[in-house]
Formats: C-alpha cells, sequence, structure tokens
C-alpha cells in the first residue's frame, strides 16, 4: 500500500503505542515492592486462596492509575490460577439504576459460564440468579470478583445493589470479592449503616507521583530496549539523545511547571504523547523544542485565546459592562449596556457607533463565547435585551488583553484606564 | 429584535471548490455519514506522495491554519491515539479542517463515523446514527433488526460488539462527535456528556480513536469522574489578512475584488470577525461597487478607484448599522430598474443621516397596527396616566406644563428611569389595552376620512365594526412575539400581555398609519 515507513516513523508507533497502554505504562509497579499494586495483589490473592469474601476500596484522584492497578491484578491472578477466577465489571456511570446492574451483572454471569441469558427476566430473577450463583461458584471453589468502578455513583439513591451484593458475601458458601474504585476520597462516607458495616473498611490510597517517580517513568516510557524490533545503530543513537535531553535544565523546567499544575500519571503521558508526535521524522531524533512545544500547547489559556478573537465592537461591549460593574451596578442588561455606550460615543465622538441591532449580534456572539452569561434562570418569558447579565472574565484578564490586541482603539484602553482614577 | 440570519456555510467552500472531485463532505449539510472512502483515482494518485506533500495538500485546502493542520496529522495517526479535542469559535473551520485531515491521513483509517450532535434530537438518535455508521455494510439490508439501545449501558455494549467486528482487521477506526457543547443542554445531558467523554476508557480499543469538536472552550467539560482529558487543539479565529486571502481565492475578477476589499473589508473587520457574516454583508456590497463600471473586466486604475470609493461610501455606512436582512421585494425591483429616480428611492430608503430605514419593512392590516400601538403604549405608560392622555376628545397636550421640577425630584425620576431601563416593558391586562385602542382609534377616525369603503353600514358605524376581529388579530400578534402572554395576576385571574416591539418599530407603525405616537408616551 505505502512505501516502507521509514524508521523514526517506526519509533513513533512503537513509543505512542507504549504511551496509549495502561499495562505498559505501570509494568514498573511490579518490580517495586509496598506499592498499592502488591497490597491488592496480597489482599485477593489471599482471599482466593483461602476461599473468604473481602471487599476494598481504591481511591485517589483521576489519572493515578487506579484501575491499571487493577487490571495487572486481575491479569496476574487469571494466570495464576485460570479457574479459580470469575471476573464482573460493572461501571457507576452506566449501570446507576439497580435493575440495571442487576441484569448486566446476570448477563456477565451468563456469559463466564456459557448459559443462556434472557434479556426478560425481571429483577427479582436476577438477584435470585446472582445469589445462586454466587452459592454454587462458592461450593465449587470459585472467586467471583466484583469491580466496581464510579464507585461512589454506586452509593446514590437507595443503595439496593451495593446492599444485596455485600449482603450475599456474607453467607458462609459464597466467595466473593468486591473491589471499589473511584475518584471521590470520601466514597465511603457515603455509604448507608448497613452496608458500611457488611463492608471491610480496607482502603487503598493513590497519590500523585513524585517528581523522581516521574523521572524514573518518563526514562521507563521513552527509552527504547534493544528488543523493540528497530535497528540497533538507531536504538543506541535515540537512547543516548535521549539521556542529554533529560539532564538538559530546560527538560527539567518543562517537568517541573508540568507538575505544578497537575501531577498525575495521565498529565504526564499526554505531555509525552504530544511530544513524541511531534518528533521530527525528518531527523528521526527526539529533541528539546518537541518537548517545549508540546508544553507550551498544553498550558494554553482558553479565555485569553478568546478574548484575542474579539472584533472592536465586541471589544467595546466587555468595557462597556467592566465600567457598569465598575459603577457598582449590581445587575444590569443589553439595554442598560447600550445606554453607556450611547453616552461613550456622544462624549468621545469616535467611529466606532453602530446601531442597536448590530450592537445585539456582538451581544449574542459575546454569549456565544460564554464570555458573558445570563444573571438569572428565570427562562424564556423575557426578551433577551432585559434579562441581567454578568462579566465572566475578571477585570486583569480584560486589561490584558485590551494591551495585547494590537488592533485595539486608543480610545477603548482610556475608557478602561480612566475608572481606575474616577 | 429580528435574529440576523446568516447564509449556509456551503457559499464559502462550494464556491472555493466548484469541480473538484475530492470536495469534503464536511461543509454543511453535514448528515451524510463518511464511510470508507472508494479508492478512486484520486486515492491512487495520492498513495505515491511522500509525507510533506499531504501537508502541502491540506495546507492549500486550509488557508491560515498551518499549525493546526500540523498537529492534527501528527495527532490523529497513526493509531493508537489519545482522544483528541478540537475547540474554536463559530465560523473557524473545525469540521472542515478535521474531515479534510481524515481524508489526508497516513495510514488510511478504515471506517470514520462521523456524528453531528447539532442535528441529532435526542440520545436515541446519537446511538442510532453511531451504529447504523459502524455496521457492516453487508447488513445494511438487516437494519431493520438492529435494535436502537435506549439506556447508555446497552449503547455502550452494542458499541463495543460492533468495533470489535470491525477493528479485527487491524486498521483505525475513528470516531468524530461535532458540536459538543449542544449535549449540554439535552435532557439529561450532563451525563451523556460524561458517557461520551469516557468513552476511551469504556471501550479500551487500541484501534480506536476518538475525536470530539466543540465551540465551547476545555473547562466547559471538566468533570470529576476518572476519563482521560484529550489532546486541545486551539483554532483562533482568522484575522483580516487571512480573511482577505479566503475572500480572494477563487473569485472571477481577482483586481477589482482586491480594491474592494482593501476598502471594504477593514471596517466590517471592526464589527464582526466571522467569515460567513462577513461574506454575507460583503457580497451585495460588491454589486453596489461595480456598478458605476461598465466594463467588469477593466482593471481599475487610481482615478477609477477613486471613483469607485466615493460611489461604495454611503452604502457602506449602511452597511456598517446592520445586519444580514433579506432584500425585499422593493429593493429588488429597484435593483432592477435603475434608470427611473433610483437616487430619489435609495435616498428614501436610506432615509436620515444614520442609514436606518425608515419605512416598514413588512406589511400589517391597519387595525393590527393600531392595537400593537395601543399594547407599546400600555407597556410604557404607567396605568395612572392613562385618564390624563386618553379623554374623550383625545386630547393629550393639554396637561403638558411644565413645571419647574426639583432635585428630589429629578433624582427620583432618574432612578425611575434605571429601572425602566432594567426591568423593560411592563405588562397589562386585556382591558386596558382594549380601552386605549378604542381611545387611539376614536381619534384617528378623523385621519381615516380618505379610506373608501364600498359598504356604506361600514363608513357608519368606523372602527368599531372591526372589534369582533380584535381578539383575532391579538392571537396573531401573540404569535408573531409582537405581544407575548405573561403569568396571569394571582388575584383577579385575567390574562395580562407584554409588549416586545422597540420605540423605533413602534415609531414606525405610527409614522405608516400618521399616528402621532410621541405625544402619547411618557417621557421622564
Amino acid at each position: 500500500m505505502v512505501a516502507a515507513v521509514s524508521v523514526p516513523s517506526q519509533a513513533q508507533t512503537v513509543l505512542r503505542g507504549r504511551l496509549c497502554d495502561p499495562a505498559f505504562v505501570h509494568s514498573a509497579l511490579r518490580s517495586s515492592p509496598d506499592t498499592n499494586y502488591s497490597k491488592l495483589k496480597y489482599l485477593v490473592a489471599s482471599s482466593v486462596s483461602e476461599a473468604c469474601n473481602n471487599s476494598v476500596l481504591l481511591l485517589g484522584p483521576r489519572g493515578c492509575g487506579k484501575a491499571a492497578v487493577v487490571d495487572m491484578v486481575l491479569d496476574d491472578l487469571r494466570k495464576e490460577h485460570p479457574d479459580a477466577i470469575s471476573v464482573i465489571r460493572l461501571n457507576g456511570m452506566l449501570h446507576n439504576d439497580d435493575n440495571c446492574a442487576m441484569k448486566e451483572i446476570a448477563r456477565q454471569l451468563c456469559l463466564e459460564h456459557q448459559l443462556s441469558f434472557s434479556k426478560m427476566a425481571s429483577s427479582d430473577d436476577n438477584t435470585e440468579f446472582m445469589i445462586d450463583m454466587l452459592r454454587e461458584c462458592g461450593l465449587a471453589h470459585k472467586t467471583i470478583l466484583f469491580v466496581l468502578e464510579e464507585f461512589d455513583l454506586f452509593a446514590q439513591g437507595k443503595q439496593r445493589l451495593l446492599y444485596s451484593l455485600l449482603d450475599a458475601m456474607q453467607s458462609l458458601t459464597s466467595q466473593a470479592v468486591v473491589i471499589g474504585v473511584s475518584c471521590r476520597l470520601d466514597a465511603d462516607q457515603l455509604l448507608e449503616k448497613r452496608v458500611r458495616s457488611r463492608f471491610s473498611h480496607r482502603k487503598l490510597l493513590f497519590i500523585s507521583p513524585s517528581l523522581d517517580d516521574i523521572q524514573l517513568l518518563v526514562e521507563h516510557l521513552l527509552i527504547l530496549a534493544k528488543d523493540s524490533g528497530l535497528p540497533a545503530k538507531y536504538i543506541t543513537d535515540y537512547n543516548s539523545r535521549l539521556t542529554s535531553i533529560f539532564s538538559d535544565k530546560k527538560f527539567k523546567g518543562c517537568l517541573n511547571s508540568l507538575m505544578d499544575a497537575d501531577a498525575t500519571t495521565s498529565n504526564i503521558l499526554r505531555f509525552l504523547f504530544r511530544a513524541v508526535s511531534y518528533m521530527d521524522v525528518e531527523s528521526g531524533f527526539p529533541s528539546i523544542e518537541s518537548f517545549l512545544k508540546a508544553l507550551s500547547s498544553m498550558q494554553r489559556q482558553p479565555k485569553m485565546d478568546s478574548l484575542q478573537d474579539l472584533s472592536i465592537l465586541e471589544l467595546y461591549i466587555l468595557v462597556c459592562m467592566h465600567r457598569l460593574e465598575d459603577k457598582e451596578q449590581s445587575s444590569y442588561n443589553f439595554t442598560s449596556i447600550m445606554k453607556e455606550y450611547r453616552s461613550i460615543q456622544d462624549a468621545y465622538k469616535t467611529s466606532d457607533k453602530y446601531a442597536s441591532t448590530v450592537c445585539f449580534r456582538a451581544f449574542e456572539h459575546l454569549l456565544d463565547r460564554e464570555l458573558i452569561s445570563f444573571g438569572d434562570n428565570r427562562g424564556r418569558n423575557q426578551a433577551l435585551e432585559y434579562r441581567p447579565v454578568k462579566l465572566l472574565i475578571s477585570s486583569r484578564e480584560l486589561a490584558q488583553s485590551l494591551k495585547l490586541n494590537t488592533t485595539c482603539p486608543v480610545v477603548l484602553q482610556k475608557l478602561f484606564d480612566r475608572e481606575r482614577y474616577m | 429584535m429580528s435574529q440576523p440570519v446568516t447564509p449556509r456555510r456551503a457559499t464559502r467552500s462550494s464556491a472555493a471548490y466548484p469541480a473538484s472531485p475530492t470536495s469534503p463532505s464536511g461543509s454543511r449539510p453535514k448528515s451524510t455519514p463518511r464511510r470508507q472512502p472508494v479508492p478512486t483515482a484520486a486515492a491512487k494518485e495520492e498513495e505515491g506522495e511522500h509525507e510533506r506533500s499531504t501537508v502541502d495538500v491540506l495546507l492549500e485546502a486550509l488557508p491560515g491554519r498551518r499549525a493546526q493542520a500540523t498537529d492534527l496529522l501528527r495527532l490523529l495517526a497513526p493509531a493508537p491515539a489519545l482522544p483528541l479535542l478540537l475547540h474554536g469559535g463559530a465560523a473557524t473551520g473545525k469540521t472542515r479542517a478535521l474531515l479534510l485531515a481524515l481524508r489526508h491521513v497516513r495510514p488510511r483509517p478504515l471506517r470514520v463515523a462521523y456524528a453531528a450532535l447539532r442535528s441529532l434530537p435526542s440520545p436515541r438518535a446519537l446511538f442510532a446514527s453511531l451504529l447504523t455508521q459502524l455496521s457492516p455494510p453487508s447488513s445494511s439490508s438487516a437494519s431493520s433488526r438492529l435494535r436502537i439501545p435506549d439506556k447508555p449501558s446497552d449503547f455502550v455494549a452494542a458499541l463495543r460488539d460492533a468495533l470489535a467486528g470491525l477493528s479485527a482487521q487491524g486498521e483505525a477506526v475513528y470516531l468524530v462527535f461535532d458540536n459538543l457543547e449542544v449535549v449540554r443542554s439535552w435532557d439529561k445531558g450532563g451525563q451523556l456528556l460524561a458517557l461520551l467523554l469516557h468513552l476511551y476508557d469504556l471501550l479500551r480499543f487500541p484501534q480506536v480513536v476518538l475525536v470530539y469538536v466543540s465551540s465551547a472552550t476545555p473547562d466547559a467539560y471538566y468533570s470529576m469522574t476518572g476519563s482521560i482529558e484529550p489532546n486541545h487543539i486551539y483554532f483562533p479565529d482568522y484575522t483580516v489578512d487571512e480573511v482577505r486571502d479566503i475572500l480572494m481565492r477563487v473569485h472571477p475578477k481577482p483586481k477589482l475584488y482586491s480594491s474592494f476589499l482593501s476598502v471594504a473589508l477593514k471596517p466590517l473587520f471592526r464589527v464582526t470577525r466571522r467569515v460567513d457574516e462577513l461574506v454575507a454583508a460583503l457580497e451585495p456590497l460588491f454589486r453596489r461597487y461595480c456598478e458605476p463600471l461598465g466594463d467588469l473586466k477593466a482593471v481599475p486604475d487610481e482615478s477609477i478607484k477613486r471613483r469607485l470609493f466615493e460611489h461604495i461610501q454611503p452604502h457602506l455606512a449602511v452597511a456598517l448599522n446592520e445586519t444580514f436582512s433579506v432584500p425585499t421585494r422593493t429593493s429588488v425591483d429597484e435593483c432592477k430598474d435603475r434608470s427611473s429616480g433610483g437616487k430619489a428611492r435609495s435616498k428614501s430608503q436610506f432615509g436620515s443621516r444614520d442609514g436606518l430605514p425608515t419605512e416598514l419593512e413588512f406589511h400589517m392590516s391597519v387595525s393590527a397596527k393600531y392595537l400593537l400601538l395601543s399594547a407599546f403604549l400600555a407597556s410604557r405608560n404607567p396605568a395612572t396616566l392613562d385618564a390624563a392622555l386618553f379623554d374623550s376628545t383625545g386630547g393629550s397636550d393639554n396637561h403638558r406644563r411644565k413645571r419647574k421640577s426639583s432635585q428630589a425630584s429629578m433624582n427620583m425620576k432618574d432612578t425611575m428611569a434605571e429601572e425602566m431601563l432594567l426591568k423593560g416593558p411592563g405588562t397589562f391586562p386585556l382591558e386596558r389595552l382594549l380601552a386605549i385602542f378604542q381611545c387611539i382609534t376614536s381619534v384617528s377616525e378623523d385621519y381615516l376620512g380618505d379610506v373608501e369603503c364600498p359598504d356604506s353600514m361600514m363608513n357608519g358605524s368606523g372602527m368599531t365594526g372591526l372589534m369582533p376581529d380584535v381578539l383575532l388579530q391579538l392571537s396573531t400578534l401573540c404569535n408573531s412575539n409582537f405581544l407575548s402572554k405573561s403569568r396571569s395576576c394571582p388575584l383577579e385571574g385575567s390574562a395580562r400581555y407584554r409588549s416586545n416591539i422597540d420605540e423605533d418599530l413602534a415609531l414606525k407603525v405610527a409614522r405608516s398609519v400618521s399616528f402621532p405616537l410621541s405625544k402619547y408616551i411618557y417621557r421622564r
């Protein structure tokens, strides 16, 4: 189809594949001791081998690798005990409704054990089926692992699913482990009293990696190993260049500023993905410029960008709104803005005097860009010109954007500054 | 206020590529789903291209979008790729750039499923659209058997099945969600938005690449749940020079058009920077610009340019003060018929120095006009003034004696004026409206002396013969949004109405029936 893919493109593909594969990203955890991975593995493995019930919660901010750790543990266990485990996965976003969740559990159980699933079964039938299956699997020494993602969403409402699950685990013959994953650090406080009493209060806390860990992670992800399927000379050249970049001060500064904003693993992955994609395929090797370019494209400020895109009339409207706010008018609408606009035009006689319809169109553009919004929730009864509006940008942002705008008329800048001295 | 009508975007891109076989389906209408690009001659000629020249081809088609196009090409392919979010204002070319890039990306994607969220009415329609686009073409005859899922969980399961069938072939599948911001206003939109942004984690297919296009900034989509944040690409608005390049691209008379643009573009650019609105405003202006020229193929020199500039100047001033409006029949006729007193008529159309048209642009019956005026007065004036303004003789200016106003009363007048600006037009019950209507029409009967009525009975009863139709007129006016019905008063239980027109329109209506409206308006 296409001519032979060049070596740098191949390298790029390999690297991108690595960055998008959570198993590879977190595989370094397998070797290090006393991580959440090892704790979880020990917990689940001991439950499986000792044939007892257990429950655990994994908590941590998003992007810290909780789901990846669960997947790794499950993979390991499937390899070690191939027949003793069956996994049911539920997601709080999809299976919020208890009936829906029961149906999904029944469906996955049927899938695992090659039974035929009937879509017409009622919720009670599904619950009974689940309890029966738990008993049967317990008698056969097979553990069922329930993985509940977005655990806090299951804790909304009546928590019937959680109660029935945890209650079913209390019987002697069942062997089940419930693993809950959630971004809310107080997810266990959301549980009802009767559910919480049946829940073993094991929590594994995930935190964002430190700077050293991130350095190690970056090296692990980007350094190509000998067996990557690429020519050996390229690999050695590439690795040497990469190590020189890692020791560069600018790169360290890059990582620091990235971590100041968001130190989670997924943020680092996004950054590396972008840097790898910006890699110059012609020269074939990574450079510090691609990392810096990736950083700058990740650190945009959307509101400032929108402010740079405005026309002069729209800027006039924003400055008028700002002046009205400075005059301590608690609420104002389009007609008051127009009054202010006309008074400015009469005072300064600029060339930018436009009719009401044109100004209203500019006003609607500002509403679309979400730089201003309506201040009330009252709905459609009032005409748009009379609904109170408010600014969604701060005065500092407006001042900065007026300075940066090259076509901004001087009068506008004066109008904005003059209020300071009033 | 009348809503500005923006023209179809198809004019720009279809005008730019009239005969190209690979013209993108990105211009509106966008409802056709994109299937696998058929290997035609166009595809074969592109096969031998180096990566550098695909970028060039893409940049040719997307003026002023160098950085965004290179970013797109680099971040989209090859799979696997993290999800992508394109954001920017309206009419900045996001969808077009994306669809063009998907054509040029290497390796060729197996399937591109495009969901135009703006034209889909509900989540179920979205599910249906995506699943039909992803189902293998062989089973299209059996598509009636495809059960459209209602719940998100069923949808994700069905999507997984469909993608499993496709990605077994090893090539990339792209799912594009256009206009993601409209999902926020759907019923249960928040959950659906969280689901769509979470699809990357839910599906876990390395061959599937998700692309989102939104005109809202990424801060609108931050959420607490554990979804992976997509890579952003920002599309800024075009600068003046880029707009000029776009407009000059395929124009049959480049020199004439460039001299026109050097005059007309900058002033219009101060009002709005959106290319679709600029095109709508520039088209009729260009026709006016070319009017004095006898031979359109001539290359203009300095003297001709000056002459054309003087000709276009007043029209430009008018165009700056109006949003795009559909030309009425009178103006169209006037364009066709230039010889007979065109200048005089154009003056009357342009009206005052400000350039606002003073004639009413639509037709209403006389009784409807009077009803509208009474509604305007009822909303505008406080109820206590009615007795003074509308006595039986209709004399309104007998009582206007200028009193010396003290400082306190002036302050109170100022605050009341502010309040009126804030609160908007007031409501009035139906009885008050009818009372004012009767007063006004009884006064104006004298002015209507020359209205010819074949029916002698009508002549005798005058306007009162129209009373039964008034309620019909009222409902017509409500439907056209000149009046709106408010909540009825809880004490009295009668319906209350509110007028929605502004003073300019009311003055125009009054002028067309020769009614002295300004004498009746309560001015503070």
